[in-house]
């Protein structure tokens, strides 16, 4: 299986987020609510460190 | 509406619980399923599997009983947490982790993932199946 480390990161985000959504929030609308801001979470928080590796990385 | 207004159970019935968290653990998803939490049931089994099978796709390391160190056998943990998604992977896992690649380390982490997020499945399906959570 080929995926690059983006889009595996992509998955990996969506199915926690949507695993962590469904365990902690009550009603459909919440969980949806959560799941997307986890998600954005994710991938914001790893872009972000992956900016700030960039210049130990060479 | 909530899922436990439209199937709600009124009291909780005695070892019903403990049943759910064997399922629950075995099957990702079939103790919420036995709770007739269907929905959520649905997306369990979909997360785990997807995460699990992801992560044996990527040639992650399946960790075994006999492990090396300490940090070996804590990935076993995580990885036997995933339930019947860990034996299959076992068994079907014939050429062996390839870790050399980053693709093979993800795969470590999908199926750890995997494992951790379905305990905290389990831990769920007690607390509806005590009465505790709805």
């Amino acid at each position: 299986m080929m995926l690059t480390h983006f889009e595996a990161m992509l998955l990996f985000a969506f199915l926690v987020s949507v695993a962590f959504g469904c365990l902690t929030r009550k009603t459909a609308a919440e969980r949806v609510k959560s799941t997307a801001v986890a998600f954005g979470l994710f991938v914001f928080v790893s872009v972000a460190i992956g900016w700030l590796m960039y210049p130990f990385s060479r | 509406m909530t899922e436990a207004d439209a199937n709600p159970i009124e009291q909780p019935v005695p070892g019903i619980a403990l049943v759910a968290v064997a399922a629950a653990w075995l099957v990702p998803g079939l103790g919420h399923l036995i709770l007739r939490r269907w929905g959520r049931a649905m997306i369990f089994f979909f997360c785990v599997g997807a995460l699990a099978v992801t992560g044996l796709l990527l040639r992650g390391n399946v960790f075994s009983l006999h492990s090396a160190d300490a940090f070996d056998f804590l990935g076993y943990l995580a990885d036997l947490g995933s339930g019947m998604f860990f034996f299959i992977a076992k068994a079907v896992e014939r050429t062996g982790p390839d870790v050399s690649r980053a693709a093979g380390d993800y795969g470590t982490r999908f199926l750890a993932a995997a494992g951790v997020i379905n305990v905290l499945c389990v831990f769920d399906a007690y607390e509806i199946g005590c009465g505790i959570k709805n």
